[in-house]
């Protein structure tokens, strides 16, 4: 049989057809088998990737950690964004908060109002870390996202046990122009995030970014960030999706929550 | 036949660049050049797809109907952009992240088809093989030429190491912003060009019309 | 005197002719003497421009034409300086600039106009330096190499490349700009007459994508250290001409020039002298220049009709547009530069009119770049033969159909 397909004639509409049967025979099985065979190696990629990134913002990566081993000291919970409780609704190892956002059914539609963060939809839940030393929360990790100039940014925020004194910050994804709005992940930038407060006493949301440098006289300074020179758009859009998600449209209740378990 | 093994593969390295001379796969070294480590997956990739498609388009060359030949062409090309991508997305995440959909647009990329249909539909399959990894090879070299120049003066590193130090750490190098935006890829990519027509004159165009010159000290 | 000069030109010349030691370096004399002298040479063949008078004088009325924008460049950059030192209780200018000022003592008080210019002189000289000798060498070269002269479009280009600087910027970041505009922009086409880019402009935009924060952050713009203010377009475009009045400056003071802003553009009133002394001499195109004002008044009328909730700068009336940050400048000077502009005398209405759209659409709604006559003006050099050649095509068609 194989001899009578070598000699037909190339052109015969009977050995197009064989040819073209043949061929994506041979191909889906390849395609296939790639990517049956590597999905395992590929899901472990992409877990350790979120880890990484994490671990980064606790201050836990450097060249020579061990992501999963490091990874132990960490706790992953679910919370209802709404409401700041801890739910068991979806299971904590699969949930994706950013294809939550876009199912109708596990996301709302925000107004234009409350949208500070240009955001559009938003997940009901939210995934939140903890970084445990010898049983005690070190830190809290939470996600936030917003529009900065041109592109969304996805970042972790780490806040101290205190639930209103900030860690650190860091953007994993962001597509702001080189130079000016992605020097937020200039690190020297970023360290003038560890220590300042969301909230002042009366409970009043004042983190935010200024423009051009904060004044050091000033009694809102322990509330404020310099903003990046020449980069006013990104500097305000990190400032307000800061405030949308440290506020009560985001993770305002929990942090609430955490503050009463802690008193 | 050693010989001409040697011109096949060594020949798109300068005298036949497939983008310096004929100009094809711009749009990837746009794309992925502003860091080296991505130029330089890129390059594997590249190479490894054209080299392939080349051998297996060869190898089934007698036996493919001339009306849908493209087709089957395009097919084979695109299984293996996608066997890459996987490879890549297992065991060369972070790369892969930051090439995007830059491996995919591989199935794209002019010099694939275009040396499947200029070169493997006519010549044996070890020929074949081999002129895919001598143009994989020659978009190599301007993609890697071109990833380093822009890692240097855009980001002062060299595959992560640091090369100049940055004023921004306390070093005197002020970095290149342009350098990172994908158009001056275009800048470097044309200077090359200019470099190697400069070199090669052969490779000149001939000009379509001719001002006459008049040597300015004849003038007075 | 002068003739004594021409004397000396002339005995060196057998070096520099064709077949003499020093032939080579043809170019270098032949800049020299025709800097000095017009040439020999005047329009005899082909010009360069398409019109009836020599390159060498078009190009030196240009730069006649600027003097009223170099004029403010040296007093505004002065004036701001010593009121923001004033302001800040600065008492001495650091750096060699203060011992100069020192030793002559001439001091730093904003109300003087001696003082201003002397201050402005400092820091205009240094870069128009740089900018000459950078690109200076490209032209030498390339002249050089090519067998070309060294032409006065360099020094059009320089005057302009400077002039829409900021005073703050390191000089070797102004040493490179004009490299690459003098070899992107020009060179590489096989230099002036057949680049269709203006090549002070493809300097500046160089400049302002590689170092943006050195050509759009906020403190570049006064020279003195440590202040910091933002351009009124960049306030503008947070909140509309409100917070430009609202940081005291006035319409008046955006109009005469006494503001932030680049080094020679802020002033609209010296960028008009320029422009009437341009068009009186015939040198400029009024087409261009009251194309570009017409778009700009068309667009910026279109969006203020519009209107938004979200952006202020959709209010902004034409007056601001055209008196704030290089409109004028870039209108008098830029676009109507007749080697990169196009040729046809519709043609340059309509490359005018684009120009003023784009600028205006470019300012109000890309939220990126507040200014945008830098890139509306590159962006119609590089649609300028195009617009010719459908304009000629329109020509030739209508002839065809027999209509005058």
């Amino acid at each position: 049989m194989l001899k009578k397909l070598l000699t037909m004639k190339n052109d015969s509409t009977q050995k197009t057809l064989i040819v073209a049967l043949l061929l994506c025979l041979v191909c889906s099985i390849i395609v296939s088998a790639s990517a049956v065979g590597l999905k395992p190696i590929q899901e472990k990629n992409k877990t350790a990737d979120i880890k990484k990134n994490i671990l980064d913002v606790a201050g836990l990566l450097n060249d020579y950690t061990d992501i999963d081993a490091e990874f132990e000291n960490i706790e992953a919970r679910i919370i209802d964004i709404d409401s700041g409780d801890y739910t068991n609704e979806v299971d904590v190892q699969v949930y994706n908060q950013r294809k939550a956002a876009k199912d109708p059914a596990m996301s709302q539609r925000l107004n234009a109002d409350s949208d500070l963060a240009k955001i559009k939809r938003r997940a009901n839940f939210a995934t939140v870390y903890f970084v445990k030393e010898q049983q005690q929360t070190r830190l809290i990790i939470l996600p936030v996202h917003g529009y900065g100039l041109w592109s969304t940014m996805y970042g972790f925020i780490a806040l101290e046990p205190d639930a209103n004194t900030i860690y650190s910050l860091k953007f994993y994804e962001h597509g702001e122009t080189p130079g000016l709005g992605g020097e937020i992940d200039n690190p020297d930038w970023r360290e003038l995030w560890q220590g300042k407060k969301i909230v002042d006493e009366d409970n009043n949301l004042k983190l935010e970014v200024v423009r051009g440098k904060a004044d050091p006289g000033s009694t809102n300074l322990p509330y404020q960030i310099d903003g990046l020179a020449g980069a006013t758009l990104t500097s305000k859009g990190v400032s307000n999706l800061m405030q949308y998600w440290l506020g009560q449209n985001g993770f305002g209740p929990f942090l609430n929550k955490l503050k009463k378990e802690n008193s | 036949m050693a010989s001409d093994a040697k011109k096949v593969v060594l020949d798109p390295l300068f005298d036949n660049n497939p983008i310096a001379l004929q100009v094809l796969g711009i749009c990837s070294a746009l794309a992925v050049t502003s860091k080296l480590s991505t130029a330089l997956i890129m390059c594997v990739a590249l190479t490894a797809v054209t080299a392939c498609s080349n051998a297996s388009i060869s190898m089934i060359r007698n036996h493919v109907p001339t009306n849908i030949r493209i087709i089957v062409q395009m097919t084979i090309i695109a299984s293996l952009v996608i066997v890459v991508d996987q490879v890549l997305k297992a065991y060369a995440f972070q790369t892969s992240k930051e090439l995007s959909v830059f491996v995919g647009l591989i199935i794209t990329n002019c010099i694939v088809l275009g040396r499947a249909e200029a070169f493997a539909m006519k010549n044996p399959v070890g020929a074949s093989f081999l002129d895919g990894i001598g143009n994989g090879l020659g978009y190599s070299i301007i993609l890697i030429a071109v990833g380093t120049v822009r890692e240097l003066f855009g980001s002062g590193t060299i595959l992560g190491y640091v090369i100049l130090p940055l004023e921004s750490n306390g070093g005197w190098y002020v970095p290149n912003g342009m350098m990172l935006l994908p158009p001056s890829a275009f800048f470097i990519i044309g200077l090359l060009i200019w470099g190697l027509r400069t070199w090669k004159t052969a490779q000149m165009e001939k000009p379509e019309y001719q001002i006459h010159q008049v040597h300015r000290t004849e003038v007075m | 005197m002068v003739s004594r000069v021409r004397k000396f030109l002339d005995r060196l010349h057998p070096y520099f002719a064709k077949g003499g030691p020093y032939e080579k370096y043809y170019a270098l004399y032949e800049m020299v003497d025709t800097f000095i002298y017009s040439p020999p040479d005047v329009t005899r063949t082909s010009p360069h421009v398409r019109d009836a008078i020599d390159l060498k004088r078009v190009m030196s009325y240009v730069v006649v034409a600027t003097f009223p924008c170099i004029c403010m460049a040296l007093w505004n950059t002065g004036y701001q300086a010593n009121l923001a030192m004033a302001n800040m209780g600065i008492e001495s200018v650091p750096g060699w600039r203060g011992m100069v000022l020192d030793t002559l003592n001439i001091g730093h008080d904003p109300e003087s106009i001696y003082a201003n210019c002397m201050h402005g002189l400092l820091y205009f000289l240094p870069l128009y330096i740089a900018t000459l000798v950078a690109g200076g060498l490209w032209e030498v070269l390339f002249a050089g190499v090519r067998n070309h002269e060294v032409n006065e479009g360099f020094l059009v280009t320089s005057m302009l490349f400077t002039l829409t600087l900021p005073p703050d910027i390191p000089l070797w970041m102004v040493a490179l700009g004009i490299s690459f505009g003098v070899v992107i922009g020009k060179e590489v086409f096989g230099g002036t007459g057949k680049n269709f880019l203006n090549p002070a402009l493809t300097g500046r935009a160089f400049l302002f994508f590689a170092y943006p924060a050195e050509m759009s952050g906020d403190a570049v713009w006064t020279a003195v250290d440590g202040f910091s203010g933002a351009t009124p377009l960049g306030m503008a475009a947070l909140g509309g001409v409100e917070a430009i009045t609202s940081s005291g400056v006035t319409l008046t003071q955006a109009f005469m020039g006494n503001i932030q802003g680049s080094i020679g553009s802020t002033s609209t009133l010296a960028c008009l002298f320029g422009a009437v002394f341009l068009i009186y001499t015939r040198i400029a195109s009024y087409r261009i220049i009251l194309g570009v004002f017409f778009g700009m008044f068309l667009t910026a009328g279109l969006f203020n009709l519009i209107g938004s909730d979200s952006n202020p700068m959709f209010t902004m009336p034409w007056y601001w547009h055209l008196s704030l940050g290089g409109f004028a400048f870039g209108m008098t000077f830029m676009a109507t530069d007749p080697v990169s502009a196009a040729m046809t005398d519709m043609g340059r209405w309509i490359f005018g009119l684009l120009i003023g759209a784009m600028t205006v659409l470019i300012r109000v709604v890309n939220p990126a770049f507040p200014e945008g006559i830098m890139l509306a003006i590159l962006f119609a050099n590089i649609f300028a033969p195009l617009i010719d050649y459908f304009v000629v095509q329109f020509d030739v068609a209508r002839r065809k159909r027999g209509y005058h």
